[in-house]
């Protein structure tokens, strides 16, 4: 659906993307990862051409976005709706009047856009809240009405540039859930510019990480997760400190068997004893995924891995701290 | 003496309504080809844009008493002569309007850049995002601004006397300072104060409601 090729853009002298190529299905849920002036806002800008880009291809829906004329270029924006970290609804407007403003822009015939307003507001839950003043909204209430504006046009593409990034993590979580919904019921193939990870693991399918405009990593999300390499360790550190005596043990739980008591069976299976450093089980997307460090003594160490190997565990031996 | 104020007063009202109108007109369609042609503006034009800045600056360069004196054979080409208050509303429009259009010029780069960024995200056109996302969202600082121009028209209108204008300021300057009849002068100024409070209270109003 959208495929982005050797994108190079400059900003004077300063590169902001160098060689970044990305691919993205229709359904997919589409991560764009990095810390602030990694070029992912940039990337996203130039999906739907608010920003031109000097060298490679972008190519949505099978056009060249930086070839299209304006006409065309209108027609391609209004096929991807996009939303902000800082919401951009007109204060003026109240609720109804800012999902409106797209299909007035559109010409869309007033009945069938009043219909089409009242289905958003349903969508989003603010029907109670249509004539309010959106000054008067939580900034989850604007980001909500920001998705029933983009929505507003039946995009095929849904744009979200930090659109999280502004609100309290529960707030967090119900538009995330709403984004899934969107996806999921309507078919909307989602682009997710985040520095947040914990956004990344509750929607994405697919992730690049983007670093100092280059892309440092991709792939599927939960092969990311579960096997993490050097780039994206450093966006989520886990800092515990490791025992410094015996091995310590990184095990990873694949979705098929985070729901096992997996540990607990290897111990009684091999009838050893070992120390939990530390842990975490996450929800990811629509299913749990999560790691444990183990400290297990170097005499049962060889005994461990082969019944790790066994039982299809993904893990990794960590270094001992210095 | 009443008579000659009720008469002044109309004289200045006619003067400071007729140029507020003429100066917001044109003063708006400057401030609207600035703020596309700027630099950040939806079609950046540097030549333009330097024109129209320059020109605004020249304008508002000029003292308005030498303004009004140095534009005479204008006046007289517009109004038919260049003398009375119809005649003073040329100068008044002239000196006016590259203050509105500075004014306004702010009031749109006020509004936030996201809006417009929301705005081209859907598929506006510029016409559509100038005027209905950027004119609408600054509605209310230019309500505020217009009232800045009014009440500056009417400080203004006062020095129209000088080419027979006539209005509440040149009754206070020709009956109360040159003849000495400290009454008109002061009858003058508190009708003009009551004018400044009227205009500024009716554009907080505005401001607040439509805000």
């Amino acid at each position: 659906m959208i495929e982005v090729n050797g994108l190079g853009k400059k900003f004077g002298e300063l590169k902001v993307l160098n060689d970044v190529s990305l691919n993205v299905e229709r359904g997919d849920v589409f991560g764009i990862v990095g810390h602030s002036g990694a070029g992912k806002s940039t990337l996203l800008r130039c999906l739907n051409g608010l920003e031109g880009y000097s060298e490679g291809s972008v190519r949505v829906m099978g056009q060249e976005v930086c070839e299209l004329d304006p006409k065309g270029l209108k027609e391609l924006r209004k096929e991807m709706g996009m939303i902000f970290q800082n919401f951009n609804l007109m204060n003026r407007k109240n609720v109804y009047e800012n999902i409106m403003f797209p299909l007035e822009v559109w010409g869309v015939p007033k009945k069938e856009a009043e219909e089409r307003v009242k289905e958003l507001l349903e969508l989003v839950g603010l029907t109670e809240k249509k004539n309010e003043k959106v000054r008067n909204l939580s900034g989850g209430q604007k980001q909500r009405i920001g998705i029933a504006r983009a929505l507003a046009l039946k995009p095929k593409i849904l744009l979200c540039d930090e659109a999280t990034s502004a609100l309290d993590p529960k707030t967090t979580i119900s538009i995330l859930d709403l984004l899934m919904d969107i996806n999921v019921k309507l078919g909307v193939t989602i682009i997710v510019v985040t520095h947040q990870m914990e956004v990344v693991k509750m929607v994405c399918n697919k992730v690049v990480i983007l670093d100092g405009g280059r892309v440092v990593a991709s792939g599927d999300a939960d092969n990311l997760f579960l096997a993490p390499g050097e780039e994206l360790r450093k966006l989520i550190t886990d800092d515990y400190a490791v025992i410094p005596s015996g091995t310590n043990i990184r095990l990873m739980f694949p979705r098929e068997i985070a729901n096992e008591s997996i540990i607990t069976r290897m111990a009684r299976e091999l009838d050893i004893d070992f120390s939990v450093v530390g842990g975490r089980i996450e929800r990811y997307r629509d299913t749990v995924m999560g790691f444990l460090i183990i400290n297990v003594s170097d005499a049962e160490l060889e005994k461990v891995i082969v019944w790790l190997k066994d039982n299809g565990m993904f893990w990794e031996v960590m270094k001992n701290a210095e | 003496m009443l008579n000659e104020l009720i008469f002044a007063l109309w004289e200045t009202l006619y003067m400071i309504a007729l140029s507020t109108l003429f100066s917001g007109i044109f003063g708006f369609a400057v401030a609207i080809v600035m703020i596309l042609t700027g630099t950040n503006g939806l079609r950046p034009n540097r030549a333009v844009y330097s024109v129209l800045n320059i020109a605004v600056n020249l304008l508002r360069s000029f003292p308005f008493i030498i303004l009004m004196i140095a534009i005479i054979p204008l006046t007289r080409l517009i109004a038919g002569t260049s003398i009375g208050s119809t005649a003073s509303i040329v100068p008044l429009t002239i000196a006016a309007t590259p203050f509105v259009a500075r004014l306004m010029e702010g009031s749109l780069l006020e509004v936030d850049p996201g809006v417009v960024e929301a705005a081209k995200s859907f598929g506006a056109g510029d016409m559509q995002i100038v005027f209905g996302v950027m004119v609408k969202e600054a509605m209310p600082s230019i309500v505020l601004n217009w009232a800045v121009v009014a009440i500056n028209l009417l400080g203004y209108s006062a020095m129209a006397g000088v080419v027979g204008g006539g209005g509440l300021g040149d009754l206070a300057i020709k009956y109360g300072y040159n003849r000495f009849q400290t009454d008109v002068m002061i009858y003058s100024v508190a009708i003009l104060i009551v004018i400044v409070q009227l205009i500024q209270s009716v554009g907080n109003k505005v401001y607040e409601k439509i805000k």
